[in-house]
């Protein structure tokens, strides 16, 4: 279940933007300006425990930002959130990788900080290094894998992690004609176990066929929350 | 944000990053080098050879057991420059997990003082083995240094805590940390004896709380508890930076996301 009470967040746009030190020194003899922004403004709404949801909205809707905060990296400036059980934010694949470790350490690297422990790690080894397709690989270092067998890598750790609750951000355009039913797969799997999956991504095929319901952000407000193909719909005349 | 699962399940959840995150980094320093591990070695070393000639043959430090002292120094002071330099490092490194996965930048700055630790406590190690090697005598008092080891460790996390925020802040600050390591490095007694200092300057050099844990570690060693008052000072200062550096950290720590 996620509830979202009245979420805002504000960013400042300063005119110059001190970077060192010295300038701010500078800096203070100067007049300070800057403009308010609003990643996110006043988002309000709650979904229930295993629906999968939708998330659409243009370029710099605040999608990103939303999945941030409901994901506990960032804090909004106000409002507040209750996301309950286990929260993965994926906001982007084979984050926390490492291009100088092997495929074996990156899975216990990853894993450990997706949340796995140690042991439930080398237990889902194989089955991990089997569903990426790389078990022949698992000793060489990740600088040599090519990024779709990277990515593959990344999605598989990711199906295998307990949660109960996802947020996804755009990360199925990845992988071969031989991979996407894969992935596919796994989102179905999902469903079917009643995980709760909040999904961000600008293909409507995708979200029509996985979320009975979608939020649509535009410059940061939330304007619709609804049935998806309505709210498809709505965005499409944005 | 309400994440009702119990604080030891998220503690486990911490302590199994910690762990992961510092034994890569501890694989990735040695990667790809041809002598590896053994640079955690040679490197103390060849300071040493470095400041002995200079002070030992060039400038006259008449100093009983001098190398044992030299030594001892530079281990504790590698601690303290290299972990405040990489945890600087290592955030800045780190970013992209910060900025998209809900790991908080405490856990990258400890997992980067684990990692130190471990290195310096192999040095330690090899300190003790050549101490006894070389036929110097155990002594009572060496049953306190791992206190004062744990006062290092807690000195070098107030310290990391304290500038992390300015060192993501501001790019500059990492070139004025080093210049500051610098008069550090010559503030603290390592490559020489404290007692050498004039007297009218004593007081405020032995502010330092650098300088008190490496001199009752000294201490320690050759046979001398520390007395009571002195120690107690020294753990006061101690504390009192690391809870500046926590509370510092409190405020604006989770600003730091949004700065890197």
């Amino acid at each position: 279940m996620i509830e979202a009470k009245k979420i805002s967040k504000e960013y400042r746009i300063p005119h110059e933007k001190p970077g060192t030190l010295f300038e701010t020194i500078l800096g203070k003899e100067r007049k300070k300006t800057y403009e308010t922004f609003f990643a996110l403004k006043d988002v309000s709404f709650k979904t229930e425990g295993g629906e999968m949801v939708g998330l659409i909205g243009k370029n710099g809707s605040g999608k990103t930002t939303l999945l941030k905060i409901l994901g506990g990296i960032i804090a909004p400036t106000s409002g507040t959130c209750t996301v309950s059980g286990y929260v993965a934010p994926f906001l982007g694949l084979g984050i926390g990788f490492h291009y100088e470790l092997t495929a074996e350490e990156n899975v216990f690297l990853y894993g450990a900080i997706l949340g796995m422990a140690r042991q439930e790690i080398k237990e889902k080894l194989d089955s991990i290094l089997r569903f990426a397709g790389v078990e022949r690989f698992k000793d060489m270092k990740l600088k040599h894998f090519s990024s779709g067998m990277t990515n593959r890598l990344a999605f598989s750790l990711m199906s295998q992690t307990n949660f109960d609750v996802l947020l996804l951000d755009e990360i199925f355009a990845v992988g071969d004609k031989d991979f996407i039913p894969q992935s596919l797969a796994v989102l179905e799997n999902y469903k079917e176990r009643g995980k709760t999956v909040l999904i961000a991504s600008h293909n409507t095929g995708l979200l029509a066929r996985y979320c009975a319901r979608t939020l649509l952000l535009d410059k940061g407000s939330l304007k619709a929350f609804g049935n998806t193909e309505e709210v498809i719909r709505e965005y499409n005349t944005l | 944000m309400v994440v009702r699962l119990g604080k030891i399940r998220s503690m486990k959840k911490y302590l199994n990053i910690i762990r992961a995150l510092s034994t890569s980094d501890f694989k990735l320093k040695y990667y790809g080098s041809p002598f590896g591990l053994l640079w955690s070695f040679l490197k103390p070393l060849l300071m040493l050879i470095i400041l002995y000639v200079v002070f030992y043959y060039f400038l006259g430090m008449k100093v009983e057991h001098y190398v044992w002292h030299l030594l001892l120094g530079i281990i504790f002071w590698n601690f303290f420059s290299d972990t405040t330099k990489d945890v600087m490092q290592s955030v800045n490194a780190k970013a992209h997990i910060l900025k998209n996965v809900n790991v908080p930048p405490f856990i990258v700055i400890a997992s980067t003082l684990v990692h130190s630790f471990w290195t310096f406590l192999i040095g330690l190690g090899v300190f003790l083995v050549l101490f006894f090697a070389f036929g110097m005598p155990f002594s009572m008092s060496m049953l306190i240094l791992p206190v004062l080891v744990l006062l290092l460790v807690l000195l070098t996390a107030g310290v990391s805590l304290l500038i992390i925020t300015p060192a993501v802040r501001f790019k500059d600050f990492e070139h004025i940390w080093d210049v500051f390591l610098q008069m550090l490095f010559w503030i603290t007694p390592i490559a020489y004896q404290y007692s050498l200092v004039s007297p009218p300057y004593l007081s405020w050099y032995l502010l330092n709380p650098l300088t008190r844990v490496l001199v009752e570690a000294r201490d320690a060693i050759f046979g001398a508890f520390p007395p009571l008052a002195p120690f107690g000072i020294t753990v006061l200062i101690i504390l009192l930076i690391l809870l500046l550096g926590v509370a510092a950290f409190k405020r604006h720590g989770r600003t730091i996301i949004e700065y890197l």
